[in-house]
């Protein structure tokens, strides 16, 4: 009965997202998100895919002119719908259409990921002993929550109406990491073969969704499982039941073995779908040079950072900064400063597969070279999936009042700088090493809480192991 | 039609004068934009392209404009001087302001050393100097490309005039910078003086140095006495002139210690310097250009008003020409001074608050008092924070089953400040709509206005379940306004660091009013249960800061205090506020949006039951 009511209750507010966002796109001259520099980067700008989609009809390579860097897959699915207008219509109406779409199936996806996360939590706690736990772990209905932070939250919806692309790398970060939990290795590899080669940071999501496919979704500190079933095992044996024992194997393969069935699958279907991709890419750049050209101008622009206008990110002013010669030495400090924290993030969250990748989208969205608003948006939707775990966060208040103040204070600093003229670029910069404070502060906070959690789990069973033993 | 003959003569006369320097002489029409309210005009870019469609000829304004090449430029910069005046009602000040200019202009026609193009603009300012300038201003810097339909075509009478007029819109290079030159119509009695002007809208300043040069060169070449607005009635008030005397001998005193120590200054010039940076933080704060200098700030250009206010009234001046000459010296060697730049003026300038016409604040300085006022609210909030989220001794062994959201607790106040937020964005609204009512005075519209936002605060507050009950609270209940009242500070918090921002001298009055309260605010209950004489006094300090911190009396509290002129009326409030969105301050903006909503949540918070 409560959980009916609680359905409702998510579809109304859903409508009310979807209203709110069309409302706002009603009314895109009055806001001119489009061209604001939190909102649209040199990759997720509609109005740049717009520009290559132009010089792409008329025969041109749409990297020409170094306007366009994003994929040439986006520029025929959205191409068409930048140049159809409808009379009496805001102009990229049939786009924003697609974003609200976007978003909401991502928060669909989200919704269902989260829910069959919360079971396998649930389930994974009760075998290790945890009941009580794993009743109050179903309490907050985690899936409901994280989608509706998705939807509510004014960066997603900001960069949905600012005509960003990034909603759409969003639904596929989220269709990757939600076929990985439902483990349909095809659906994730799609899922993470599309994100990489529409943005290439997600590629190393590849990681979490290995463990996701291999072990199976978030779930306690593994040791504990072994230890519970040696005392079941222990146990049984003592009583002599046979067929109990039997089962509790079972149970201890299915939670032990790592899945490697699936996890060929996984690289069978990247290897399909990656080709497919690329032969799709080669054909439709057969003319202007080819995939070479297509990883020069969107691989090659992602890395080398030759676009130094300012953005939400702090490496726009670093490089405009540095000494040339420096440049490429940088250039290598600050991406590998991401692949420097997969593997120690890997060995300590390796059994919390989904919330590694949170984890690695922050740092990403963190460290990215052209970061938005909306990269935010997707790992503070995906924040929400943890609610259960982390319900004890830390700071919880002043990182609240912190997001909302830089993002309240950043279009002031710019506008102070670029159009008054009275202030210069350190303002505006200042802003943006606060919000990666915030960021940092927040992924920090989430991993200590996370761990703490862990701790208290384990504390938990090895208390109630003793019990039993003793 | 007698006027409009007159309109068109004084203007053939211009051009031809113009036209006898061999300038580029053109007209410019202007259609007079009604001020509309442009909520977000902050923060989009100046060229919002609103036209009004279908006006008569007789509306249109016509500014004439004449352009002089630089023999020595490349044409890409460019000085601007502005004479407003009003042809349809020629005054003498304004007739010798043209005189001015004109001096001026014919002499830099035969200059050698000019590098900037110098563009003389007279506004027609019959529909006000502002709209005028910022409608050529427009013009020059973000074209419309699709132009008014005007019903009649007898507008255009550029063609009668012999000589060549250039028709469409000419250009200069970018502008270095902006003079506009005005001459006061009555005298002073004193001394042969120079008005600055320099406040642009949101409380924008030009350039220091643009200041300075004017300043030194009145002052040092011109021997004329420089002003800058004060607040006069500060000038006589005894509390200040003690305040004045205690400092200077405070001064003399440190200087007998030690004679490095120099921080004393005379009595009667502390008076003066506050009196000023009361004006100038008032002009500021109030977000409205105090000329039409005010609409070159928005396109990045440094502009002020001079107003050379001669001793004896124009009209009963002898000597205009020695008048002109000295004018005209003033403004040949500010026009020289910008000519000679090779850079603009340097960015750090900009941000200063006034004492003097040669002495400032700078932001340095200023920002620290301010920081000390907005220091507390984040640490008070923070040990509010802490007070509210201390956990009720529990046992702790029932750890495992606990599933109290003890550090989400923030959230349900976060709730509530942001609904108090909302309404106070949609009390800000409503005028907008009320002014599309015709026919309502501005008592009606107050009293409206008002009832509409008291109207919709009991319907909020019941809404979100305002605690009316009088039963016992619990302990988690009397906890609950310490953590909504730590929200609200964080809320004050951020909306005043915003505002010093983007206004500076709005956010140091609104901190002055609101920040006390926000501190001192706690519920009236505890204190009346108390029954100490602390608490009592508290409380009585609590509902005094209360009916200061509320915007209409303080506006009323701060009139009555500084205009000395008597007869204060509530509806003065209506027409101040809608002065103030009428020039799409920012001003507005914060009392709707930050202030009155803190106000609102801390009177909450006092009439909490605890």
């Amino acid at each position: 009965m409560t959980k009916k009511k609680k359905v409702q209750w998510f579809w109304m507010w859903v409508i009310g997202s979807v209203t709110l966002r069309l409302i706002l796109v009603y009314f895109p001259r009055n806001l001119n998100l489009s061209s604001r520099p939190e909102v649209s980067t040199p990759l997720t700008s509609l109005r740049r895919l717009a520009e290559g989609y132009w010089l792409k009809r008329s025969s041109m390579s749409p990297y020409a002119g170094s306007m366009y860097h994003g994929s040439p897959l986006l520029l025929t699915f959205l191409g068409p719908l930048t140049v159809t207008r409808i009379e009496g219509q805001p102009d990229q109406l049939l786009c924003s259409l697609v974003f609200v779409i976007a978003d909401v199936i991502s928060a669909t996806l989200i919704r269902a990921a989260g829910r069959s996360l919360q079971a396998a939590y649930s389930s994974s706690l009760k075998v290790i002993g945890l009941h009580q736990l794993s009743e109050t772990s179903e309490v907050l209905p985690s899936g409901d929550f994280a989608a509706l932070v998705y939807l509510w939250n004014p960066f997603t919806i900001i960069a949905c109406v600012g005509l960003s692309t990034s909603a759409i790398e969003n639904l596929v970060v989220v269709l990757s990491l939600y076929g990985a939990c439902k483990r349909l290795a095809s659906l994730a590899a799609f899922g993470w073969v599309l994100a990489t080669h529409l943005s290439l940071y997600p590629s190393i999501l590849i990681i979490p969704v290995i463990l996701l496919l291999g072990y199976g979704p978030d779930a306690p500190p593994r040791k504990l499982f072994q230890q519970r079933i040696k005392l079941e095992v222990g146990n049984s044996s003592s009583i002599g039941s046979n067929n109990l024992k039997e089962e509790l194997k079972d149970q201890s393969s299915v939670l032990k073995v790592f899945a490697w069935r699936l996890v060929v699958h996984f690289f069978i279907w990247i290897l399909l779908w990656s080709s497919y991709v690329l032969v799709l890419c080669g054909i439709y750049l057969q003319k202007h040079g080819g995939l070479q050209e297509l990883y020069r101008r969107t691989y090659g622009f992602i890395l080398t950072i030759p676009d130094l206008s300012p953005n939400i990110g702090v490496l726009w002013y670093f490089f405009a900064e540095v000494f040339d010669f420096f440049r490429s030495f940088f250039l290598m400090v600050f991406h590998g400063n991401i692949l420097l924290m997969i593997m120690p993030l890997a060995l300590r969250l390796n059994h919390r597969p989904c919330f590694l990748a949170f984890v690695y989208i922050v740092i990403s969205s963190l460290l990215k070279s052209y970061p938005s608003v909306g990269d935010s948006a997707l790992y503070l939707g995906l924040l929400g999936l943890f609610s259960y775990e982390l319900k004890d966060i830390r700071f919880s208040f002043l990182l609240f009042a912190g997001y909302v103040g830089v993002s309240l204070l950043s279009p002031v600093m710019h506008n102070l700088w670029i159009w008054r003229g009275t202030g210069n670029a350190n303002f505006y910069y200042a802003t943006a090493i606060a919000y990666a404070l915030f960021q940092v502060a927040l992924v920090i906070e989430c991993v200590n809480c996370m761990l703490n959690h862990d701790r208290m789990v384990t504390k938990l069973t090895t208390t109630k192991l003793k019990d039993a033993k003793s | 039609m007698f006027h409009s003959v007159i309109c068109s003569e004084s203007r053939k006369l211009i051009a031809q004068y113009m036209l006898g320097l061999d300038a580029e002489v053109t007209y410019h029409n202007f259609y007079p934009q009604l001020n509309q309210f442009h909520p977000l005009h902050f923060f989009t870019s100046p060229d919002s392209s609103i036209i009004s469609k279908n006006i008569s000829c007789a509306s249109i304004g016509m500014n004439t404009v004449g352009i002089i090449r630089a023999p020595r430029g490349d044409g890409k910069e460019a000085i601007v001087l502005v004479t407003p005046y009003n042809p349809k009602k020629v005054v003498l000040g304004e007739a010798l302001s043209l005189g001015v200019a004109y001096s001026v202009f014919s002499l830099l026609s035969r200059v050698t050393w000019l590098a900037k193009d110098i563009i003389w603009l007279v506004a027609d300012s019959q529909y006000g100097e502002y709209s005028s300038v910022s409608a050529w201003l427009r013009e020059y810097q973000a074209p419309q490309f699709h132009r008014v339909v005007v019903n009649s075509e007898t507008c255009n009478e550029s063609s009668t005039i012999e000589g060549k007029l250039y028709s469409g819109f000419r250009r200069a290079g970018t502008i270095a910078a902006a003079l506009v030159v005005k001459v006061a119509e009555d005298g002073n009695h004193f001394d042969d003086s120079l008005n600055i002007y320099a406040e642009a809208s949101n409380g924008q300043m030009p350039n220091l140095d643009l200041i300075n040069i004017v300043n030194y060169l009145a002052v040092h070449k011109q021997h004329l006495r420089i002003k800058v607005s004060k607040m006069w009635s500060l000038l006589g008030s005894k509390w200040l002139n003690t305040l004045g005397v205690v400092l200077e001998c405070i001064g003399q005193y440190a200087r007998r210690l030690n004679p490095q120590w120099k921080f004393g200054i005379p009595a009667n010039e502390y008076v003066e310097g506050t009196a000023t940076l009361a004006s100038s933080m008032y002009y500021q704060g109030l977000g409205v250009p105090t000329g039409p200098h005010g609409a070159f700030r928005d396109y990045q250009v440094d502009a002020i008003t001079v107003e050379i206010s001669p001793k004896v009234s124009p009209t009963k001046m002898n000597r205009h020409i020695d008048f002109i000459f000295r004018g005209g010296r003033l403004i040949e060697g500010v026009v020289r001074s910008i000519n000679n730049l090779l850079e603009k003026f340097h960015q750090s300038f900009f941000l200063y608050l006034l004492t003097s016409p040669s002495k400032f604040v700078s932001v340095g300085v200023y920002m620290i008092p301010f920081a000390l006022l907005g220091a507390p609210l984040p640490i008070v909030a923070a040990s509010l924070y802490m007070f509210s989220s201390k956990t009720t001794p529990q046992a702790p062994v029932a750890s495992e089953v606990d599933f109290s959201l003890e550090s989400w607790k923030w959230i349900n106040s976060a709730k509530k400040v942001f609904v108090i937020h909302l309404w106070g964005v949609a009390v800000s609204l409503l005028p907008y709509f009320l002014c599309r009512i015709p026919g309502l005075t501005p008592t009606n519209n107050l009293t409206v206005w008002g009832s509409f936002a008291v109207l919709s605060l009991v319907i909020l507050f019941s809404m979100l379940g305002y605690p009316t009950s009088v039963a016992v609270p619990s302990e988690a209940e009397k906890r609950e306004w310490a953590n909504l009242k730590s929200v609200t500070l964080s809320a004050t918090f951020i909306g005043l660091s915003l505002m010093s921002v983007i206004n500076f001298a709005t956010a140091e009055i609104g901190a002055l009013l609101i920040v006390p309260f926000c501190l001192m605010a706690r519920p009236l209950m505890l204190d009346i249960q108390a029954r100490s004489m602390r608490t009592l006094l508290l409380a009585t300090c609590n509902l005094a800061l209360g009916f200061i911190a509320f915007p209409p009396c303080a506006f009323l509290l701060l009139k009555s205090a500084f205009d000395s002129s008597g007869g204060y009326n509530i509806s003065d409030y209506w027409n101040w506020m809608e002065s103030l969105w009428a020039w799409n301050s920012a001003t507005y903006l914060y009392i709707g949006i930050v202030h009155l909503p803190c106000w609102a949540l801390c009177i909450h918070i006092l009439f909490h039951p605890s």
